[in-house]
């Protein structure tokens, strides 16, 4: 389908009447960045952003949510049984994801939509999402999504791709339920004109042009994994590393939780909550025997498991969307970057 | 609904304000009955992490009671715990929790009637600002 | 500060070649701007990624604790502070030690920089700095900012910008301020209860509790945090207000008269709460109670690791 073209205004009220069936979620500015929010209208999105400082995972798999609820009241014939807590799973329409992130949500699904597990509330907050994307013009000068299986048009992860262009903005239907949107008619749009569609090409061009590529896939995945694993880089890249959460839990593709028991009085819920493997408690045995007791293990745990396990647990990328999240906010600037570079030359090296 | 009455966990030491609550009970002499005694130690033992828990599971005020200084019986308990406890009263008050929820004082073993009238002092002034507000710990406020 | 970087080298160097210590702890340039990386080296031919600017904020001496090894390691004046302490909590020697002490002029907050030049999305690929210059640079901008308007907050205010211990100095001891430290503690002190919760309620609101802040703290060095506690749980991990709240008064308690207001919890914290509005009152209420600094001088013990019979019990009945 060719692409269509919208004034702000006209996308605006499209999304709005939209909004009469879904639950719009958008990128809007709380304090100094970007957060996805609720909208109460889409007038709120904020068009100009880079990228949200937390990533889209938390519409997916909030920091914490309950999982049942159960009474330990002793009159109540129920007790002690857990029960799933409510939960509105109603349509909801996400505005603005980066390409990046979107596709973030696809390699995540691997993980908790298996043939043998399936994650009821990951499966259907997924499935009541339809992803409006937001290609990248401009991106910044810490992504590098083009090496790793995306790109900042990407539309793997997406239902519709809005681009920003001259007066307004282009948007391309990419998947079923994306067209579906448009039983809800975008009022003055238009096909995009020959010309349109050619500076849209060369937008793409220039946006990717000025990405790195760096990273070599194929070779890392045909390194045998102790070979990496037994790497001596790892001694350098774990010492400034302070094992706090922020890299996991800014990651779009970190997908980790805990499961805990919360009791009042005499109700209680079983919540799960964001965990991450930089974390000492995260592998501690009830025995206290820790397999991971030392920082350069769950360093080297984070990054193996990104670039490595996953690349040969699944054949089909690696678990990074190159978002540049960890790069901008890790307080002792571990790179993951660097670190996928000295993977790579490790692997040449030994060749 | 019954009308309210302040719950407080006093901390007593072993040594000295604990026996005077023994000794104010034997005594028979007058005490509000709102207190629920922890016994400790010494008054060095309480680590601030107790009355935040006590805050936390909602009782609306804490006592902590130790031995006058220089009678500790483990010499310096009680110097230590007033240094911690300064602190964190006043850290306390500072986020917003009303001073008159938190208390402290020296009570020896034979100040009975001291028990007493501070056991009231503590439980009017609780009744004061009422049943507790802040940072108290209820149904788990996740999505 | 480009001399610092010479000299540090040049002192580096010299600390190698002459097998005075084991390895060196200090910084080399950081892959995104305003920002540098901690690193440890031990040979001589690491010695020109060594490296110094305004974007040194990490504090070296969370690196310390427990070591083995004789090491040299880069401070500034807090970061010297620390290690002081550090010394005091048995958790390193002074003889482990080799301070390269840097006299210095404040550290640099880029998320200051950020908000100025960045909420419109505006990428920011270099930053330079000259006579108090800072230069920030993108694709289709360049932008001079003065650089006093975008200290960090806690360098803005303070009060021992040389090394308080040192081995040899990386160049003259610059001038001390005079400043009132707690003007903001005030404020606040000054509001009432309700506006106090109110305020601290909603500094805590954005934590995700990813615990940046307890592990960029050089003295959060416990082998096992309250947090991860279970038996029994002090505090439920989640991200529940009062939970998150409990987590922040707890941690900056476990710091009173320790910390040293070197501002890497603030710095590393990925949402930008000022977790130092907490640690400082409790500076405040020790110099004011106890007339201590923290690590101020080698050999004082901790105000809580001490007493003295005269002090002030008002509050106690």
């Amino acid at each position: 389908m060719s692409r269509l073209r919208l004034t702000q205004e006209g996308l605006t009220e499209w999304l709005r009447r939209l909004g009469n069936i879904y639950t719009l979620y958008g990128p809007v500015l709380t304090g100094s960045y970007h957060e996805f929010k609720r909208l109460q209208d889409p007038g709120e999105i904020d068009w100009d952003y880079s990228n949200t400082r937390l990533s889209p995972k938390a519409l997916f798999l909030p920091p914490a949510e309950k999982m049942f609820v159960f009474s330990m009241d002793p009159d109540d014939p129920e007790r002690a049984i857990l029960k799933e807590a409510p939960k509105d799973f109603g349509p909801r329409l996400v505005v603005g994801i980066r390409p990046c992130d979107a596709y973030a949500m696809k390699l995540v699904d691997r993980n908790f939509i298996t043939p043998q597990y399936r994650d009821p509330w990951w499966e259907k907050r997924r499935q009541e999402t339809v992803i409006i994307g937001y290609g990248c013009n401009d991106p910044c000068s810490t992504c590098f999504c083009l090496s790793v299986g995306s790109g900042p048009f990407d539309t793997k992860g997406l239902d519709v791709l809005v681009i920003k262009v001259d007066g307004g903005f282009s948007l391309s239907f990419c998947s079923e339920r994306g067209k579906k949107l448009l039983r809800r008619e975008p009022l003055g749009a238009r096909a995009l004109s020959e010309s349109e569609e050619r500076s849209l090409q060369d937008r793409r061009a220039h946006a990717e042009a000025s990405m790195p590529k760096f990273w070599d896939e194929k070779l890392v995945a045909t390194r045998p994994l102790l070979d990496i694993f037994n790497a001596p880089f790892w001694e350098d890249i774990q010492f400034s590393c302070i094992n706090c959460g922020t890299c996991t839990f800014l990651c779009p593709t970190c997908w980790c939780f805990d499961i805990q028991d919360e009791l009042w009085q005499n109700k209680g819920c079983r919540v799960r909550l964001w965990d991450s493997c930089m974390f000492p408690l995260f592998t501690l045995h009830g025995s206290g025997h820790n397999p991971r007791s030392q920082k350069l293990q769950r360093v080297r745990q984070r990054f193996m498991h990104k670039l490595k396990y996953y690349v040969d647990k699944y054949r089909n990328g690696v678990a990074c969307v190159g978002c540049g999240r960890c790069v901008q906010f890790c307080p002792v600037n571990i790179d993951i970057r660097e670190v996928m570079r000295l993977m790579v030359s490790h692997c040449q090296c030994s060749l | 609904m019954a009308q309210w009455e302040p719950k407080i966990i006093a901390l007593l030491c072993n040594w000295c304000s604990y026996g005077a609550a023994d000794l104010a009970g034997v005594s028979r002499l007058k005490q509000p009955p709102n207190i629920r005694i922890i016994r400790v130690p010494c008054s060095g033992r309480v680590n601030p992490k107790f009355i935040l828990a006590s805050l936390r599971k909602g009782a609306d005020g804490v006592w902590v009671s130790g031995c006058h200084p220089g009678d500790c019986h483990y010499i310096e308990g009680n110097y230590y715990a007033r240094r911690k406890f300064a602190l964190l009263k006043d850290f306390l008050e500072y986020v917003g929790i009303e001073p008159e929820r938190v208390h402290f004082s020296w009570i020896s073993s034979a100040e009975a009637t001291k028990f007493a009238k501070v056991a009231e002092e503590v439980v009017d002034a609780v009744r004061k600002v009422g049943p507790a507000r802040y940072l108290v710990k209820r149904e788990v406020e996740v999505e | 500060m480009f001399e610092y970087t010479e000299k540090i080298r040049e002192i580096v160097k010299r600390l190698l070649q002459d097998r005075v210590v084991d390895g060196v702890i200090g910084f080399r340039k950081g892959t995104v701007p305003m920002m540098n990386h901690p690193f440890f080296m031990k040979h001589i031919e690491q010695v020109p990624q060594l490296y110094w600017d305004s974007w040194c904020g990490v504090n070296l001496a969370n690196y310390l604790p427990k070591r083995q090894d004789k090491v040299a390691v880069v401070a500034k004046g807090c970061d010297s502070r620390s290690i002081v302490v550090l010394i005091a909590e048995n958790q390193i020697t002074r003889d482990q030690l080799y301070i390269i002490g840097i006299p210095c002029k404040g550290m640099l907050d880029r998320r200051k920089i950020y908000d100025t030049v960045r909420t419109r999305g505006r990428d920011i690929t270099d930053v330079m700095e000259r006579d108090g210059l800072i230069v920030v640079t993108g694709k289709d901008f360049s932008l001079g900012l003065d650089r006093n308007q975008y200290l960090q907050e806690n360098c803005a205010i303070c009060l021992h910008r040389n090394p308080v211990i040192y081995d040899e100095l990386v160049g003259e001891m610059v001038p001390e301020q005079e400043i009132d430290r707690y003007e903001d503690i005030r404020a606040i002190e000054s509001m009432s209860s309700e506006k106090r919760w109110e305020y601290f309620s909603k500094l805590t609101e954005p934590c995700i509790r990813c615990y940046a802040c307890r592990n960029a703290c050089p003295f959060c060095y416990c082998p096992q945090c309250f947090v991860d506690e279970s038996k029994p749980q002090w505090v439920g991990k989640t991200i529940d207000p009062t939970d998150t709240l409990t987590f922040h008064l707890l941690r900056a308690f476990h710091l009173a008269g320790r910390c040293t207001d070197c501002g890497s919890c603030e710095r590393a914290c990925p949402v930008g709460i000022r977790v130092r509005m907490f640690t400082k009152k409790l500076e405040k209420d020790v110099k004011e109670l106890y007339g201590y600094e923290a690590g101020v001088q080698l050999g004082e013990r901790p105000p809580l690791d001490t007493y003295r019979p005269e002090d002030p019990q008002d509050f106690i009945k």
